[in-house]
């Protein structure tokens, strides 16, 4: 077990450590992407100031709520990006025969696969999900005790996972489909509009499907709302976050069992 | 005792069949048409430690749709593999310790990085010990000159070098059964050479059991003491390269050149196939007359001024196999 373990941290630093390089080798595309990426939360950003402006609040949350929801979705999002962008593109990986080599040496596939592109551009998503977190805090006022600490670690580990998860479904369809299709800006649009705004104020059939179906609703808004007070369908006190954590493990782990029955039916490509 | 066992294998694709321009694109979006390929069908071989096996067939035949599903990437629609008693879908990390694979088509070389990386990377993976893996770096270095290309990025390596940089990545946990799928494709005569060389050297030294497919008959002479012959998904050869030979094209040809032109020089047990000037070509059959015996039989009607011998040709023996 301990050994396993280290077994499996050593190949990931060594994974990592490989696509850092990599990304060096090429600093232009770093660069570029740490001015062009940012851009998108500024008009996120800049369309809730533009609706409170219009509204003065938005179902009973005020700008600096919303940053701070906001502020913590974006940094799931960073972080998803670094761990699972692969993902992103796993039709095209598949089609194109990629698994071959992750299938013929001896260790799991998709931590091979996860790991392989530990993709350091990720942090310009990170960095100004940051920043208008902490505006988001400072705002709202939130206490860094120890206890408030955990609790955000736990929601953007479970927030993670769920992104993760949503991308790993969509992904592992097409070992089924055949065909490339990612899903990938239906799946931006979907995760977009679910963690910009509080999931209250859409009709309670659409709250249901991205609680219990789809459940986006974890990423921010159930978290943010017990750490705020707004109450919620749940009637939850404190509990999100760790409910949070709950979900994206167990999301993510039937997404792997998809995987990997899905795996079963890879065709590899041509010769 | 079998070191590869596969029974009744079978391996069915689902093909998607497209109609031409626009109104077939249209078409296959409201209804998909599939037909089912046999890619693999019906077939079983047993392989001992320490063999090396030519597995050929003409494109499209099965070959490497075998070896993936021998190395654990493709499950099989039917029938099973057993790998030293495991099977390489159930037990792949099992399975795979033991393998080497290397594909000539798809490298497992890390593009940006140097060839260095991608080794440190394997060593992590199979978890060899420093001893081990500088001791089987440096075996592979005498033949494979691996100390030349280790610092340079792989997107830098020739063709030749990059074949080289892969045998050595499939080697580095010394792997006893190795599955080489065209690792000669493409390459000039010195790089073909020295994977040769490396083969012959592993299978020699180490007793690895080697399966290799390959459309280079230099390959197949140098190498493999066993061919199997697929053609559409099933085997239509299995024997060893003289049996083939022998069975196919039992005959030789005995080139005699004479002083001066001459037409009527003939022998019962050979056929004069050509003829020209003072050279005339005999074909004969191992089994009937000894080439020792026909020359002596010749120079009693005629003096001989040359004589060669020629074996039938390999590449017509498989042709005529490949069309059967």
């Amino acid at each position: 077990m301990i050994s396993s373990l280290k077994h499996h941290f050593l190949v990931a630093a060594h994974l990592i450590k490989m696509s850092i390089q990599r990304t060096l080798e090429y600093p232009v595309e770093l660069i570029g992407w740490l001015f062009a990426n940012p851009l998108q939360f500024v008009l996120g950003i800049a369309t809730i100031k533009f609706v409170i402006a219009e509204f003065g609040t938005l179902n009973g949350w005020t700008f600096g709520e919303l940053a701070f929801l906001y502020g913590l979705a974006v940094i799931s999002h960073g972080l998803s990006v670094i761990f699972f962008v692969q993902t992103w593109f796993m039709g095209s990986a598949m089609l194109e025969g990629e698994f071959d080599i992750l299938m013929l040496r001896p260790m799991n596939v998709l931590f091979q696969f996860f790991f392989r592109f530990f993709y350091l551009i990720g942090i310009t998503d990170l960095i100004p999900g940051i920043v208008i977190f902490i505006y988001g805090c400072s705002q709202i006022h939130l206490v860094w005790s120890f206890i408030n600490i955990l609790m955000l670690i736990s929601v953007l580990i479970g927030a993670t996972l769920i992104r993760g998860a949503v991308f790993l479904f969509t992904g592992s369809l097409a070992f089924w489909t055949k065909s490339r299709n990612s899903f990938l800006f239906l799946n931006f649009a979907i995760f977009d509009q679910t963690t910009k705004y509080p999931l209250s104020i859409y009709p309670r059939v659409i709250q249901m499907i991205f609680t219990f179906l789809i459940p986006l609703g974890f990423i921010g808004f159930y978290p943010a709302s017990d750490f705020l007070d707004k109450g919620n369908i749940f009637n939850s006190s404190g509990t999100m976050p760790w409910v949070t954590l709950v979900v994206g493990f167990f999301v993510f782990w039937i997404v792997t069992r998809i995987f990997r029955r899905g795996l079963r039916k890879y065709e590899s490509a041509g010769t | 005792m079998a070191l590869i066992e596969v029974n009744h294998l079978v391996k069915n694709f689902k093909v998607a069949e497209k109609e031409k321009g626009l109104t077939g694109a249209l078409k296959s979006v409201v209804s998909r048409k599939t037909k089912i390929v046999k890619a693999v069908n019906d077939i079983s071989f047993t392989i001992r430690e320490g063999e090396v096996v030519a597995y050929i067939g003409p494109n499209g035949a099965g070959k490497s749709t075998t070896v993936k599903m021998l190395s654990g990437i493709l499950t099989p629609t039917s029938g099973n593999i057993l790998i030293d008693g495991l099977s390489p879908q159930k037990n792949r990390k099992q399975v795979v310790k033991n393998l080497g694979v290397v594909f000539g088509q798809r490298s497992q070389l890390n593009w940006d990085l140097r060839l260095g990386e991608t080794f440190e990377l394997l060593k992590r993976i199979y978890q060899i010990d420093n001893a081990k893996y500088r001791q089987n770096l440096e075996t592979m270095n005498e033949i494979l000159e691996i100390d030349t290309i280790i610092n340079t990025p792989v997107r830098q390596l020739s063709l030749g070098q990059r074949m080289r940089g892969d045998l050595a990545a499939a080697m580095l946990h010394s792997p006893p059964i190795l599955f080489l799928d065209e690792p000669t494709i493409g390459l000039d005569v010195e790089a073909k050479y020295s994977i040769r060389k490396f083969i012959k050297e592993v299978n020699s030294s180490k007793k690895t059991t080697i399966i290799l497919t390959t459309h280079d008959l230099g390959d197949i002479q140098e190498l493999c003491s066993r061919l199997i012959i697929i053609n559409k998904g099933v085997i239509i050869e299995d024997g060893s390269l003289n049996d083939l030979i022998d069975r196919i094209a039992p005959y030789r040809q005995l080139i005699v050149d004479f002083y001066k032109e001459h037409s009527d020089i003939t022998h019962p047990l050979a056929e004069v196939v050509e003829k020209e000037g003072a050279r005339i070509v005999f074909r004969f059959e191992k089994a009937n007359i000894t080439a020792s015996r026909l020359i002596e039989d010749i120079s009693k009607k005629m003096r001989i001024k040359d004589v060669s011998l020629n074996e039938a040709k390999i590449e017509d023996i498989i042709r005529a196999v490949y069309k059967k």
